[in-house]
């Protein structure tokens, strides 16, 4: 037979489910894409603006240092994009581009490719990215006034006043209605900008399995019950500040999560205690982006912590003393 | 509602609907039978015959002294052509014996003996000279199997077939029932009068309804209808879904009092202890997209895969692969010189396109996929990891050695790795 010679030999199993990385990154943007819509509304051309900027310096980072390490960039996993897309989102819509694209810069460059590229890197390279900037802020502001002169700027919308709800909530200023709140609201982060958006998303992401629910409910519970023992008003504390954000998006990152479900809740509820803190005594703002970073750096120990046994390892005491019979037992034993 | 086991998987998509409702047929006589002499996990047999030797059907050809082992017969007459080594289902080079076969072939009769005086050692001495291994793709000797040192409580008849497209066992519970109950009845008796337990997924209602009907009034045998789940037919998560026993790690069943054998096995048994007929032939289910005639075949042992295919109509042109066993555990095939053996029931032809996705792997993204379902519970994330750095020590701490190669780690990394390869590779280490 001729055709002998073509077939393929491959070791088993010889069927896949399709799943690839690609799709789940890419399911991962469809989700954010009712928040961005939103935020659009509001702040108009500002988020376009910053998002583009993002992608393409993540894209452009990532191809610069994967040429720099000597490997093979892989643009088409989409999640250079995805990481993009989450710092622009992190950013409020009056970010200067330049800072934000510093921001993916660091995520890309050094939070994910030096340290070996998807799958190697043990912090969540969109929130590092954010959480460098914070950092560097006062000599990143000391550059600004230097040498960045040229500004893009969108006429139209006047972001620079707007308050956080979570620093309206701290100087007791009057809140905004619930309603408004939940839907559409203008003010912190782009990503802020509807809750429910945010939510829609998170199902999806739900729907799809990407992602389960134990990380997002164990966080989001527990900044629920601390706020509320605490006598804050634990709902707008669920939905301000980056939380569903960092829940549904930044802690389920595969990659950065721990990998058992009972590591994903204790990831989670340390998580949530962790924001907690941080609202309360420190700072209003990016208490949830500095809590997930925090809880990535244990994941390798919560793994350690929660290894399950094997199938019939911790079972064969009770069954034996247990399911056997007598009759057996007697039996083994002559 | 239907039992299980617990992680596995069940998006599986089953493939069953290209033969399941197909009759078994018999295939055109072959012109030749290549007959591996070690056909089972254990030792190798000599050789009985020689080149030029006329052998009749059901002549013993191969055989050993070793306690682990099972002898192989023809199932058809002809002339030893030659001895000696050729290519298995298993990519390994064995020594076969290769039979020109009588284009004429001599009915064999065999006649029903009355086993009901037999001793458990003459059953069991029966069931060793037909041959007889375990035929749902192990291949362990089956009258080592039903001799364990201790007492058994269950004997557990696997009628899962949980791979995708086969359904070769399906079909021999429905055409051959009442000589598949014969052969757990008598396994039973070897057992001291286990309890028997029919295990078999709920996608074959109508053998699960078939087989309730002729048990209804046993009071020691029962049907348990298991969840569609894959690996719902590997040996202790059988055990675990039909009586709640987990086997410990490195530890047989017998274990935990019971005893697991194929529907085959057992009808092949009843064919050995009532009739005294070695296990020359079996089921095979010959299915995929690639297959022209996809059916379920009655093959003799020996048989090549070229005489299976090219006798039913052969291979479409768009035919990427061909494997040998099931899609999740079996062999993917060079050519198609290998034969059919005892343990091997089904030949699959995927298409090009079916295959199209396969290429590079990339490194692990931790989505904690395999480790959900691993259904022993082990880490294929961290064994993959330690064993593409060439760590095998950490890899089997990690479970590498519990793995029985199921496939659902592969099946389901978003990034390709090739996991089952690397656990190989950790168990060799």
């Amino acid at each position: 037979m001729k055709m002998e010679k073509n077939f393929i030999v491959s070791t088993s199993p010889h069927l896949h489910s399709g799943d690839d990385v690609a799709t789940a990154m890419k399911d991962v943007i469809i989700a954010l894409m009712p928040v961005t819509l939103v935020a659009c509304y509001f702040f108009k051309f500002n988020v376009p603006f910053l998002i583009m900027v993002c992608v393409l310096t993540a894209m452009f980072t990532e191809v610069l240092f994967c040429k720099l390490m000597h490997k093979k960039p892989q643009l088409s996993d989409c999640s250079a994009i995805l990481t993009g897309l989450l710092v622009a989102l992190s950013f409020s819509a009056a970010t200067p581009w330049w800072l934000a694209a510093a921001a993916t810069f660091i995520a890309i460059g050094f939070a994910k490719e030096f340290l070996g590229g998807l799958g190697w890197n043990r912090f969540n390279p969109a929130l590092f990215g954010r959480v460098s900037v914070i950092i560097f802020a006062p000599w990143l502001t000391y550059l600004n006034n230097e040498f960045f002169y040229w500004r893009v700027s969108f006429p139209g919308i006047d972001t620079i006043t707007q308050a956080t709800p979570l620093t309206m909530l701290q100087m007791g200023l009057p809140l905004p209605n619930m309603g408004t709140f939940f839907f559409a609201t203008q003010g912190g982060g782009i990503a802020e900008s509807s809750a429910f958006a945010l939510l829609l998303g998170g199902a999806y992401l739900l729907y799809k399995k990407h992602i389960t629910w134990h990380i997002p409910v164990s966080m989001m519970a527990t900044v629920f019950i601390g706020m509320a023992l605490l006598g804050q008003h634990p709902v707008y504390h669920l939905l301000s500040g980056g939380l569903l954000l960092g829940a549904f998006f930044m802690a389920t990152d595969w990659v950065t999560s721990p990998i058992t479900k009972k590591g994903q809740i204790i990831f989670g509820v340390c998580i949530g205690i962790i924001v907690v803190i941080f609202r309360v005594l420190l700072a209003p703002t990016e208490g949830v982006a500095f809590a997930i970073l925090i809880m990535n750096a244990f994941v390798p120990l919560i793994d350690r912590l929660t290894k399950r046994s094997k199938f019939g390892e911790q079972k064969t005491q009770a069954m034996l003393q247990s399911n056997i019979s007598t009759e057996t037992e007697v039996a083994v034993k002559n | 509602m239907a039992k299980t086991f617990e992680r596995g998987i069940s998006s599986i998509p089953g493939y069953k609907e290209l033969t399941e409702n197909m009759s078994i047929q018999d295939l055109p006589l072959p012109s030749e039978l290549i007959i591996p002499l070690r056909q089972h996990i254990g030792a190798p047999n000599r050789r009985l015959v020689s080149v030029g030797e006329r052998v009749k059907a059901g002549q013993i050809i191969g055989d050993s002294d070793a306690a682990i082992s099972a002898p192989v017969h023809t199932g058809l007459s002809g002339v030893v052509r030659e001895i000696g080594s050729r290519m298995t289902q298993t990519g390994q080079m064995e020594d076969c014996v290769v039979i020109e076969v009588d284009p004429e072939q001599e009915k064999v009769k065999y006649t029903a003996d009355d086993v009901s005086h037999l001793t458990k050692e003459e059953i069991v001495q029966r069931i060793k000279a037909a041959g007889i291994v375990g035929m749902g793709g192990a291949g362990f000797p089956t009258h080592i199997k039903i001799t364990p040192q201790t007492k058994i409580e269950y004997l557990v008849l696997n009628g899962c077939e949980c791979e995708p497209y086969l359904t070769c066992d399906h079909r021999l519970m429905l055409e051959y029932a009442d000589e598949m109950i014969a052969g757990a009845r008598i396994l039973s008796r070897v057992l001291d009068n286990a309890k028997v337990i029919f295990g078999i997924e709920v996608n074959k209602q109508d053998a699960i309804d078939l087989l309730k009907e002729k048990l209804k009034n046993e009071e020691r045998m029962e049907v348990v209808p298991l969840d569609v789940k894959y690996p719902q037919g590997a040996e202790k998560q059988l055990i675990y879904a039909t009586t709640g026993r987990s086997v410990p790690p490195g530890k047989l069943p017998a274990e935990v009092a019971v005893v697991v054998q194929n529907v085959a096995t057992a009808k092949a048994v009843a064919d050995a202890v009532i009739y005294r007929k070695p296990l020359t032939e079996r089921i095979v289910t010959l299915t995929g997209d690639a297959a022209v005639q996809p059916g379920n075949y009655r093959v003799f042992v020996g048989t090549t895969l070229a005489h299976l295919i090219n006798s039913t109509g052969g291979l479409k042109p768009d035919v990427g692969k061909i494997i040998m066993g099931g899609p999740m555990t079996g062999w993917a095939q060079k050519s198609l010189e290998a034969p059919i053996v005892k343990a091997c029931g089904g030949v699959i032809a995927l298409t090009r396109e079916q295959l199209a996705a396969a290429q590079e792997y990339y490194a692990c993204v931790r989505c904690g996929k395999c480790v959900d379902h691993c259904p022993m519970a082990l880490y294929p994330n961290y064994i993959g990891m330690y064993a593409e750095l060439g760590k095998y020590k950490q890899a089997q701490e990690w479970g590498a050695l519990d793995c029985f190669e199921c496939g659902i780690c592969a099946y389901v990394c978003p990034s390709r790795r090739p996991l089952i390869e690397f656990i190989r590779r950790s168990k060799r280490a």
